[in-house]
């Protein structure tokens, strides 16, 4: 039924004809032409930050500044106009920010790569090598190639409803794949977490996957079940508490978690599907009660893990007692040997103090000092060197993607979309939450990746992918509606757009 | 679901918020609680973009100075005479500090409040903030004799000079000791590699004998128990006192024997069953005659007079000094043991000098310190250090009477530092030997131990040496003690023509 084919050119304008007569909604605009502005924005505030890292570690700005800086550009463009040609409706404001976001890791990349090496002042970080920026703007190429390649194949949300079981089974083994291979493939050296497939130097952590498959299998699931879990049984302290019969999902889902906990010792994780799944929940049915069911439940069964499980427990004393000179130290009293990991923590810690209101300027602290600075740590750099100014700026950035993620999901009208973009919001918030809240000891601490910052390819690469799920969804939400083009009573040729 | 969802959206604007609240309480308010934490190498990083003050002999010889180098760190420390000066010095770390480095850190790092007016003004004219020097009263020339003459016996040894008229610390030196430099690293892990090693060994290089280590005082505690003697008004040199070749002391089966089981015959005492004048006793150091007459004075009156030189208190020089010991004594035996310095009774190289340095001060005992004066970046000077009485533990007339017991031992040819008067060279010296047994029944190596003055009429110095092992006082402790002496002596008189 499609007269005219869909619209490329993102001008927002639709040459539509005008009968005199029919009374006509203005067209909402693509505005991709602010996204383009607002990109160039992100892009050379990236470039300004890379130029500053060289300037603040030896006075040059960098050699590869031409190379990085033209290629991140590059792929930053390709990906808008990806947009132009297969989203051309989605939110304006998701891509410049997550552009931004990912130019700014790779620049904290390169600025942790470089501490030590190149005559630049420091220490080496034994974890990073030379190439490691190179290798992060590859993962952020093939980050942008599945950003496209989810616009390319989903084209509508309502697709992925067909493949809800095949992705819920897809994401149960990615989650579980970890935990079934052998520690020497699946460990994070040192962690004592068993959260990644590394083969050879090559490693991915399924788990980064797993969230959008498993949240598009909660979303699909939800849909057909809402009714049901909505059902009410028994009333208790005004609370309409559901029947006992509908308590297995939740129950499952708690289960699965807490074998994730267990089997894994990766509390991060653990909570985020969790939290991701009551949320979805809640929303699908807007019954509160399923919200205190799962947070109970949840504490639970994070109380017995602390009891059961030692690396629980020691995450909860470091975090109540980070400085203690136990648990930062041991050794000998006059020189300090970091043995425990709230050295860590401390050093983060100390990194942020260091930096105080507005940092001490890229290239100029000593974020190199905090072991896996680069990873789960990398909010501390930022702290650092851009203070706690540069930090609310990016606490602010994933607050507006969450926030126009779920704007996306309040703007579309189908209940699957609305879900899934709820829950992939929602576990960016989650996540940043977790990550961020533990290293600046609001909450224990639990490693996991800073999303678009952390170096890593998985995280990376997931990430845009679930950029690309709020932009389509959103794409959806903000298309306009078939229009007449003819006034033809109760029989209409209508255009697609 | 859109009610549902809008909640979300705020409990998700509420996690951010929190997240924001958190790191402005973390930068904004807890940033200086954080930069105090020990252990935060950032907070050391800082300290060391700005120049560190200089530590500097009272002769003005630098011994410790922030260089200029490259890097995050723009200075480093640097020690010219390490070794030389360790025990002084100490050394300065990410993680800690030792000697003048810790005790002086507030004015040589310039976080002193009395440096804070100072550091304003050089904020707002965009002058780097600079560290005060430390002058010591430590004097180069005795300083470098009193550790090369330990690190020659190969033992381990500490010495202490004292100007006895004020207290100032002249040489404070310790063997073996370690390099300074090596702990001058900015790197972590060269840093704990050199801190483990010094820890590791067993020749203890950290350890500062001068005032850390105590060591039984042996003989050289007969001036104690001469003061007492004399103090009480009832003893004077030439007193005579019984002096058997074996002393039977109360209540057991021991016998107190003199060094070598010698007979205390002054030619006088011909059966080794009379008595010999104190003066001659003290000069030959017969353990009899003073195990005799320190049961007679009784442990009590001991005690009070070992206080009164100092010991049992930990005297801050700014360094902490380990006390010298005179724990409470009741049987006769142990208190005739305790008056030769043969029973519970240890003390520091810097007692033994503090015990001469009395005596060469007509009785009264000034406190001793090691911080001359602190200056200023502008030059001004901010601490002096006015001298000051630490105890009066003899009267005048007793310390009179005690200096020329002590000079009779090196000048009498029966003295037991009679082997010394020959490397003098003209300066009149007066001393007491000590030959401290120790070990399981005394199997032990003796520690040689060396308590001095000089010059007996108008005294400048006074040195306290002990030598581990090193056998007899007069042979190993006396010879350190001439050398400090003879080089502080030396550079007074070059100094005075200059």
């Amino acid at each position: 039924m499609s007269v005219v084919g869909a619209r490329g050119d993102g001008t927002g304008t639709t040459g539509t004809m005008t009968s005199p007569g029919l009374t006509r909604v203005p067209l909402p605009r693509g505005r991709r032409g602010v996204e383009l502005i607002m990109l160039a924005f992100s892009i050379s505030v990236v470039l300004f930050a890379y130029a500053s890292v060289g300037l603040g570690l030896n006075g040059h700005v960098p050699t590869g500044l031409a190379t990085y800086g033209v290629l991140f550009a590059l792929l930053m463009l390709g990906a808008h106009l990806a947009i132009r040609k297969l989203a051309p409706w989605a939110d304006p404001l998701l891509l410049p920010l997550a552009a931004l976001l990912n130019g700014l890791g790779l620049v904290m990349i390169y600025r942790l790569q470089e501490a030590g090496r190149n005559g630049n002042p420091g220490n080496a970080i034994s974890t990073m090598s030379a190439s490691t920026t190179t290798f992060q703007l590859m993962w952020s190429t093939i980050g942008v190639i599945a950003f496209a390649a989810v616009l390319v194949v989903v084209r509508e949300p309502r697709m992925l409803q067909r493949y809800i079981y095949t992705l819920g089974a897809i994401g149960l083994v990615l989650v579980a794949l970890p935990a079934l291979l052998p520690a020497s493939i699946s460990e994070v050296p040192g962690t004592g977490a068993k959260i990644q497939v590394a083969i050879g130097g090559f490693s991915i952590q399924p788990e980064e996957f797993a969230k959008i498959a498993l949240a598009v299998f909660f979303a699909g699931y939800l849909v057909a079940k809402r009714d049901v879990l909505a059902l009410a049984g028994r009333h208790v302290l005004g609370i309409a508490l559901p029947r006992a019969r509908d308590m297995g999902p939740v129950l499952i889902a708690w289960a699965v978690s807490l074998l994730l906990l267990i089997f894994e010792s990766d509390i991060g994780t653990s909570a985020l599907f969790f939290g991701m799944f009551l949320i979805m929940l809640y929303v699908a049915t807007q019954r509160t009660s399923w919200l205190l069911i799962g947070t109970s439940l949840f504490l639970v069964g994070a109380f017995l893990a602390s009891q059961l499980v030692s690396h629980v427990a020691l995450r909860f004393s470091i975090w109540l007692h980070p400085f203690t000179y136990p648990n930062v130290f041991c050794g000998s009293p006059s020189i300090h040997v970091p043995c425990v990991p709230s050295y860590q923590l401390a050093q983060g810690m100390y990194g942020l103090g260091f930096g105080g209101i507005l940092g001490t300027g890229l290239g100029h602290g000593q974020p190199y000092l905090t072991p896996l600075v680069q990873s789960d740590f990398i909010i501390t750099a930022f702290g650092e060197e851009l203070g706690l100014t540069g930090l609310m700026a990016l606490l602010l950035i994933y607050g507006l993607i969450v926030e126009r993620g779920l704007r996306a999901a309040v703007a579309v009208r189908d209940p699957f979309a609305k879900l899934l973009a709820t829950g992939l919001s929602f576990v960016i918030a989650l996540q940043v939450f977790v990550i961020v809240g533990g290293v600046t000891q609001l909450i224990p601490l639990t490693g996991i990746t800073t999303p678009f910052l952390s170096q890593g390819g998985s995280s990376l690469v997931a990430s845009w992918m679930i950029i690309a799920v709020l932009m389509r969804i959103s794409d959806t939400a903000r298309r306009p509606a078939p229009q007449p083009i003819q006034d033809e009573g109760m029989t209409q040729v209508v255009r697609g757009v | 679901m859109n009610h549902a969802l809008r909640r979300v959206a705020l409990a998700c604007l509420a996690m951010f918020l929190l997240l924001l609240v958190n790191v402005n309480y973390v930068q904004g308010f807890e940033a200086g609680k954080l930069a105090d934490y020990p252990g935060n190498g950032r907070t050391f990083a800082q300290q060391y973009q700005y120049q560190r003050g200089s530590i500097i002999t009272a002769d003005n010889k630098p011994i410790a100075q922030s260089k200029h180098v490259s890097g995050v760190y723009s200075f480093q420390r640097y020690y010219p005479a390490g070794p030389t000066y360790a025990p002084v010095t100490g050394y300065d770390t990410p993680y800690s500090k030792t000697g003048i480095e810790q005790a002086e850190d507030n004015l040589l790092s310039g976080t002193d409040p009395r440096l804070a007016v100072r550091n304003l003004i050089d904020l707002v004219t965009g002058k780097p903030r600079k560290g005060a020097t430390v002058q010591l009263t430590i004097n180069s020339a005795a300083q470098k004799a009193a550790y090369e003459a330990l690190k020659a016996s190969g033992r381990p040894s500490g010495a202490v000079a004292i100007d006895p008229s004020t207290g100032a610390i002249l040489a404070l030196a310790s063997y073996p000791t370690f390099n300074p430099n090596k702990y001058a690293t900015l790197n972590g892990t060269k840093l704990n590699k050199v801190d483990k090693k010094y820890r590791d060994s067993p020749q203890q290089p950290l350890l500062n004998r001068a005032i850390n280590q105590t060591f039984p005082p042996g003989s050289t505690f007969k001036i104690v128990t001469s003061s007492a003697a004399f103090s009480s008004g009832k003893y004077h040199p030439d007193s005579r006192y019984y002096a058997p070749t074996n002393l039977k002391l109360p209540g057991t089966t021991n016998q107190l024997i003199n060094f070598d089981n010698s007979p205390c015959n002054d030619g006088s005492n011909p059966t080794g069953n009379g008595t010999v004048p104190l003066i001659y006793a003290f000069t030959v150091s017969c353990n009899t005659v003073f195990g005799g007459l320190g049961m007679k004075l009784g442990g009590s009156a001991l005690r009070h007079q070992a206080n009164a030189f100092g010991m049992n208190t930990e005297l801050r020089i700014p360094l902490k000094v380990s006390a010298s010991q005179y724990p409470p004594v009741s049987d006769p035996d142990f208190t005739a043991y305790s008056a030769i310095g043969q029973y519970n009774d240890t003390v520091t190289p810097l007692q033994e000098a503090m015990f001469a340095a009395a005596i060469a001060n007509h009785g009264t005992l000034m406190r001793p310190y090691m911080v001359q004066k602190v200056i200023a970046p502008n030059l001004t000077s901010l601490v002096t250090t006015q001298p000051s009485a630490l105890s009066h533990p003899v009267s005048r007339s007793v310390a009179a009477d005690m200096s020329r017991m002590m000079a009779s031992v090196v000048a009498q040819p029966y003295g037991t530092a009679h082997s010394i008067a020959g490397q003098l060279g003209g300066i009149t010296v007066a001393a007491k030997t000590g030959t401290a047994q120790n070990g399981a029944n005394n199997t032990g190596l003796d520690d040689a131990v060396f308590t001095s003055f000089a010059p007996v009429a108008n005294p400048r110095i006074a040195v306290g040496v002990i030598v581990k092992g090193g056998g007899l006082g007069a042979d190993a402790s006396a010879p350190i003690a001439v050398q400090i002496i003879k080089a502080y002596l030396s550079y007074l008189n070059s100094s005075a023509k200059g």
